[in-house]
């Protein structure tokens, strides 16, 4: 008796434990996420209601058509053109630099990496500042080009160390092969070494993007043409003022704002995280 | 290897960009935010004189700057404790062979995609004190009778950050453990199975210690990028109540772009730099050793 107690437990408990509780724990990490979609659907007499209400009664895609206007439009729009930009120049940049340091003899190679893997956590107010001097004397404050500038700056450390440790796990024999057949060393650079880091290059560029995406701080303070706001500087500096208790028009603009990140989530994923951890995990 | 250790302009051509781009706009802004630590620079003075360590005087004595220094680390290390317990579990939970762990893995991943400024907004709107999503559960099933003032309470808005900032490491944390749990050989759990090990002394005496350092590692990383998180206090409490969520970053934040003044900004963010030396020494000599 004791026997098939212990069977049962064995093929029926645990299994059914084990994923009873990986699905509640998914469950309640992304309750928060669930709760925006699910406010920004509500009708306004839903909102308050207590206790919450998860799944609307009725579906209203009311407070999307209400928020949706030329402002949001246009730090959208911002927002693309800074991070795309920005990713593209951190990630081509990042990959030129670690290739070098991944093939050539560079002297001090490990104190430069340390430097790069240190810089993740520098104080960026510190960078700000002399940064804001050095714009202002060029000019070049209040321009798409001042963040892109803050936002590669930042980022470009992490390019560098994520392409490092993927292109030192390509086989140099590639390269000399081709080498050997006569191609050049940009012809082997882009067309070789890149497309087989593809990872690596999905990875820097979606960390650009996403961080450019994220990032408040460099708009605020180097923008102050209402046109050029990006879409954190956009409502932290005049949607939340103007729709202060609108919930569901807020959890609209969110998702809104959350979807152009999330969609590119959806198709790379897998590449970003293989990326992500041949890169850190290796180093 | 071939000719390329020999091609110098090739190298100076592949490194040009980012050297001019670290140069310029890491080791110079750097360098002179140090030396702006030693004066009183400031956007609204033409010139600047050297004042010697007189910032510095200022704002050890400052009670202010110390708080903000308790709280920040008062705030980052219980997150990054939290978000390490939880996303240990969750990786052990996950390498395990059930159903559907591929989905819940990219689900909860999904929780790093939300902008900091969305999480902001949403935060307000969970822990709104009369209508919000925490205060309405906790009512419902009887946990408190009256409403939590999560907001604009010292000690419960620092919570509420983090709650937040546990919550936005845990992915990322959580997919670099089970990296890790994967990178364990078989054998090793398989030796441990035949000699008679329970699951829980496996995970206790064999699993848990292999991937101790990389945890470690992980944490720590995650932790010290905290430090630069400032989004969340910035909108969700503007640093209050009382400056109780007020963090390192937006104090120094906030001293050079509200009130102008530079030189006191490039102090905090000094201090900040020597703090991250004496951890990178710490963390060169105790972790990447043992790795």
């Amino acid at each position: 008796m004791k026997l098939t107690f212990s069977k049962l437990v064995k093929k029926y408990l645990i299994p059914y434990g084990l994923q009873a509780s990986a699905f509640l724990s998914t469950v309640i990490l992304i309750s928060p996420i669930i709760w925006m979609v699910s406010t920004s659907l509500k009708k306004e007499s839903e909102v308050f209601d207590r206790p919450p209400v998860w799944i609307p009664s009725e579906i209203s895609f009311d407070s999307y058509f209400r928020i949706m206007n030329g402002f949001v439009a246009n730090i959208l729009y911002n927002s693309i053109l800074v991070a795309l930009l920005a990713a593209i120049i951190a990630t081509v940049v990042g990959a030129l630099t670690a290739y070098a340091l991944s093939r050539f003899p560079i002297p001090g190679k490990s104190t430069i990496m340390l430097f790069f893997l240190s810089s993740l956590a520098f104080p960026i107010p510190l960078l700000m500042m002399s940064m804001y001097i050095l714009l202002m004397k060029l000019g070049l404050l209040d321009t798409y080009l001042s963040m892109i500038i803050g936002h590669t700056v930042i980022t470009l450390p992490i390019t560098v160390w994520l392409m490092k440790n993927f292109i030192d796990q390509i086989p140099k024999e590639i390269e000399e092969a081709a080498y050997v057949e006569g191609a050049s060393f940009f012809r082997i650079i882009f067309f070789i070494v890149f497309p087989l880091s593809m990872p690596a290059l999905t990875a820097s560029a979606l960390f650009v993007f996403v961080t450019s995406w994220n990032e408040l701080f460099f708009g605020l303070s180097f923008i102050s043409s209402p046109d050029l706001r990006t879409v954190p500087v956009g409502i932290s500096q005049s949607f939340l003022q103007e729709f202060k208790t609108d919930w569901t028009g807020m959890m609209s603009l969110a998702v809104i704002v959350t979807i152009p990140i999330g969609i590119i989530f959806v198709f790379l994923q897998k590449s970003f995280l293989r990326g992500m951890i041949a890169g850190s995990v290796k180093g | 290897m071939y000719s390329l250790k020999n091609n110098k302009l090739l190298l100076l051509t592949l490194c040009l960009p980012a050297t001019f781009i670290v140069a310029v706009f890491i080791i110079y802004p750097i360098a002179n935010g140090v030396y702006m630590s030693f004066t009183d620079a400031s956007p609204l003075r033409p010139n600047s004189k050297f004042v010697g360590l007189e910032n510095y005087k200022y704002l050890f004595k400052d009670d202010v700057y110390w708080q903000v220094l308790g709280n920040t680390l008062f705030i980052i290390g219980v997150a990054t404790i939290l978000a390490m317990l939880i996303s240990v579990g969750l990786a052990l939970l996950l390498n395990n062979a059930i159903r559907f762990s591929g989905l819940y893995r990219s689900l909860i991943f999904q929780t790093w995609v939300v902008p900091w400024i969305v999480i902001a907004i949403l935060w307000g709107w969970i822990f709104n004190t009369d209508y919000g999503l925490v205060n309405g559960t906790l009512t419902q099933y009887g946990l408190i009778e009256n409403q939590i003032d999560w907001l604009f309470n010292g000690r419960n808005a620092q919570w509420a950050i983090i709650l937040c900032f546990a919550w936005r490491s845990i992915p990322f944390l959580m997919v670099i453990m089970l990296a890790a749990l994967q990178g364990i050989s078989s054998e090793v759990l398989d030796a441990a199975e035949v000699d008679g090990a329970k699951y829980w002394q496996k995970t206790f005496k064999v699993t848990l210690p292999l991937i101790q350092n990389i945890s470690l590692a992980a944490a720590l990383m995650q932790g010290v990028r905290m430090f630069q998180e400032m989004t969340l206090p910035f909108v969700l409490t503007e640093g209050g109540p009382m400056n109780s969520t007020m963090v390192l970053s937006m104090y120094s934040y906030n001293l050079a772009f509200d009130s102008w003044d530079f030189a006191l900004a490039a102090t905090v963010g000094s201090l900040w730099l020597v703090m991250l030396v004496l951890f990178g020494a710490f963390y060169l000599k105790t972790v990447v050793r043992e790795m």
